[in-house]
């Protein structure tokens, strides 16, 4: 009977100069499935290689699966087996479904909801499929595995949400600005966060940067980073008319934008909205601002806070995730379970007629029959053919969606029984389903 | 009268109404989706039943019933173009209950028969007259629930603590625009639909303009609250949370015309 099984390492068990040394680049592939695939027991194989796992899936024909995966990765990559053995794990038929079921969802992940992922899974899969190394069963796991990453990230949050400060203050002015491309961004001091953070709005296609600083020369150097335009300030901060996003990290002792000089800008910039971020300790903006209509203020804390609730709010999601993955897990089994079964159908079905076509032959050579008489018996024939194997083709299909793995019995048993050769047509039985 | 169809409407309606509000407390999209096609499929069966009562009683503006049911068909119909145009779909939590609702009074209304309109004005100048004030009062629902989501999303921001909501709602700046834009359209259809009354009342002998009808005068009022904020707007920039608390007050203004004043004041306008 086949096996599906997983050999292979993350970041959750081995350092990465482990993991690099067990990786597969693109060029190794090729040759890395060829090997895999000459192995007499491997049937089906597929390589996932990112930074923080390496995988090889295979579908398996003898009991050593394990051993032979393991054999092929320390071959390969020459790493003394014992190391190989602590650090990586391995899964093996309903478990290795889970596991990259898992995988997909990002539910294995670092960062729990993280989209990579998904699209490095699809490129493992289509570089396996190219090679030509995965088949019937392999192919339908992944095709699965990516509808299921696909699923939860559209039925569940988990992906919702900044994870990290410079990100989730581009995801708040995201939610207070319609859209950031034709928004001014003024940078008041210098420090990496802020020039972090400025760095990621420009990705998001902000149409002008200001920098302002105490020392003209300091402003300059900083605003040839972000094709800004450099500008010193004193008590005025006129210059604030214009900026929607304003990120304040100056080493300033007092406040240096108080309440009613930004109610003030504010009326002269038409309460057009604006997003304030205060990164500098101590702060550079009064907290009072934030009572300003259309001006939302938020410091260091306050994004931290909204990080720390996000990865919380991932936490919740992914409980639901792995709700739809053991659901899912369990189509698949029973899926899996109907591939193996459906042969031993198809071959029980066509031995009876090919008997009773024989049978049919020569008595309708001895009977004299009017064509409608022929007709009748041909179909009683049927019919009894169709009656005979009703109820145990309607069992074995039933034994397939059980808990316990019966249907394993019943096939070997029908094999024995009947004298069946066909169980091996797998391949070319429909590969449609997906 | 057409009961189970009615019935079958409400019920659709209210799956849908409860459908969009699930989707605003899991964000699973599939649920949007849902409520998005079963709200199609409710509209399609409004559509078929005003046709059908058309056909039936021969107007399709005789009755204060009919002129409610119209109402919630309008909002959904907004509801329907801002999802297609802007794949928005959480104005339906705000608008497709309001449908809901709507389609309930039609519902209670419905054995008054006495809010008929006098044959004589079952004309094309009543259809004119009465879809443009209705489409407009759609258009200020569809205003009054952006300004509802602007607030909440405002309040989500100050606060602070990203929850669902916050992340599935739109950014401040679009809820703000689209209630601006659906003031707007709300004011042109009315603007048009009290310029066709006007007229109305100069080629039809049997109706007197009147300037002291109750109707008129808080239709009037109504008018000029929203075009005071339209103007503000323009002049000095105010937005976000007062054109969110305008569009909140234009709409109670619209009940009250709409309703309230039929209910408590006289008035020459069945409905």
């Amino acid at each position: 009977m086949n096996q599906i099984v997983i050999v292979g390492t993350s970041h959750h068990i081995a350092p990465l100069d482990f993991r690099e040394r067990l990786s597969f680049s693109e060029s190794q592939l090729v040759d890395a499935f060829q090997l895999l695939t000459e192995h007499p027991d491997v049937r089906e194989a597929a390589i996932l290689s990112t930074c923080n796992r390496v995988e090889v899936y295979a579908v398996m024909h003898g009991e050593d699966g394990y051993a032979v995966l393991s054999n092929f990765l320390s071959n390969y990559h020459h790493i003394d087996p014992q190391q190989l053995e602590k650090f990586t794990y391995n899964h093996q038929n309903l478990d290795a479904v889970r596991h990259l079921f898992n995988v997909t969802a990002s539910l294995d992940s670092m960062v729990v909801g993280e989209p990579q992922i998904l699209g490095q899974v699809k490129e493992a899969y289509a570089q396996s499929l190219d090679a030509g190394a995965t088949s019937d069963i392999l192919n339908r796991l992944f095709t699965k595995a990516i509808s299921v990453g696909k699923r939860i990230r559209t039925e569940t949050n988990i992906a919702s949400g900044a994870v990290s400060i410079s990100y989730a203050a581009v995801e708040l002015a995201k939610k207070i600005f319609q859209s950031l491309e034709d928004k001014t961004v003024a940078i008041i001091g210098a420090g990496e966060m802020s020039e972090l953070t400025a760095q990621h709005l420009v990705k998001n296609k902000v149409s002008k940067v200001i920098v302002a600083n105490r020392t003209y020369q300091r402003a300059v150097d900083i605003a040839k980073k972000f094709n800004g335009i450099p500008l010193t300030y004193d008590a005025d901060l006129s210059f604030l008319v214009e900026a929607d996003i304003v990120i304040s990290s100056t080493d300033a002792p007092h406040y240096l934008i108080d309440r009613p000089s930004l109610a003030e800008i504010m009326r002269q910039r038409k309460h057009r909205y604006m997003f304030l971020i205060d990164i500098a300790v101590p702060r550079d903006i009064d907290p009072e601002v934030s009572k300003v209509d259309n001006a939302f203020l938020y410091n260091i804390d306050d994004l931290e806070m909204v990080v720390a609730s996000n990865l919380k709010e991932r936490g919740q999601e992914a409980e639901s995730a792995t709700q739809i993955v053991k659901e899912e897990v369990a189509k698949f089994h029973s899926r899996l379970q109907i591939l193996e079964v459906n042969p031993i159908i198809k071959a029980l079905h066509q031995q009876f007629q090919g008997v009773a076509s024989k049978e049919l032959e020569t008595c309708l050579d001895k009977a004299q029959l009017t064509p409608k008489q022929q007709k009748m018996v041909e179909a009683m024939t049927q019919s009894i053919i169709k009656k005979v194997l009703h109820q145990p083709t309607t069992h074995l299909r039933q034994t397939v969606n059980d808990a316990n793995d019966d249907h394993a019995q019943y096939v070997h048993a029908l094999h024995e029984m009947f004298g069946l050769e066909q169980a091996e047509d797998l391949d070319t039985e429909s590969t449609d389903r997906n | 009268m057409n009961s189970p169809f009615f019935h079958t409407l409400l019920l659709v309606y209210l799956v849908a109404s409860i459908l969009h509000i699930l989707f605003l407390t899991t964000g699973n999209r599939r649920i949007a989706q849902s409520a998005y096609w079963l709200t199609i499929g409710g509209f399609v069966l409004h559509s078929v039943f005003i046709l059908l009562r058309w056909r039936y009683v021969g107007h399709l503006m005789a009755h204060w019933y009919d002129s409610t049911s119209f109402l919630a068909w309008a909002i959904i119909l907004i509801y329907l173009c801002i999802a297609y145009r802007t794949r928005l779909r959480t104005i339906g939590v705000f608008v497709v209950p309001a449908a809901f609702i709507a389609t309930l009074i039609a519902y209670t209304l419905q054995t008054q028969e006495n809010t008929a309109i006098p044959a004589y004005l079952q004309n094309y100048w009543l259809i004119a007259h009465s879809a443009s004030i209705f489409l407009s009062y759609a258009a200020f629902t569809a205003a009054f629930g952006f300004g509802l989501m602007y607030l909440i999303e405002e309040k989500k921001i100050r606060e602070k603590q990203p929850t669902l909501a916050f992340n599935l709602l739109p950014a401040l700046g679009r809820s703000d625009e689209l209630c601006h834009k659906f003031i707007l359209v709300g004011v042109i259809l009315m603007t048009m639909g009290i310029l066709i009354g006007v007229l109305w009342t100069q080629y039809v002998k049997e109706v007197k303009w009147t300037w002291i009808d109750t109707k008129i005068i808080f239709t009037i009022a109504t008018w000029l609250i929203y075009v005071l904020q339209l103007s503000i707007r323009q002049i000095l920039g105010w937005r976000g949370r007062k054109t969110a608390y305008s569009a909140i007050i234009g709409l109670a203004a619209v009940l009250f015309t709409y309703v309230g004043v039929n209910l408590f004041l006289p008035s020459i306008h069945a409905f």
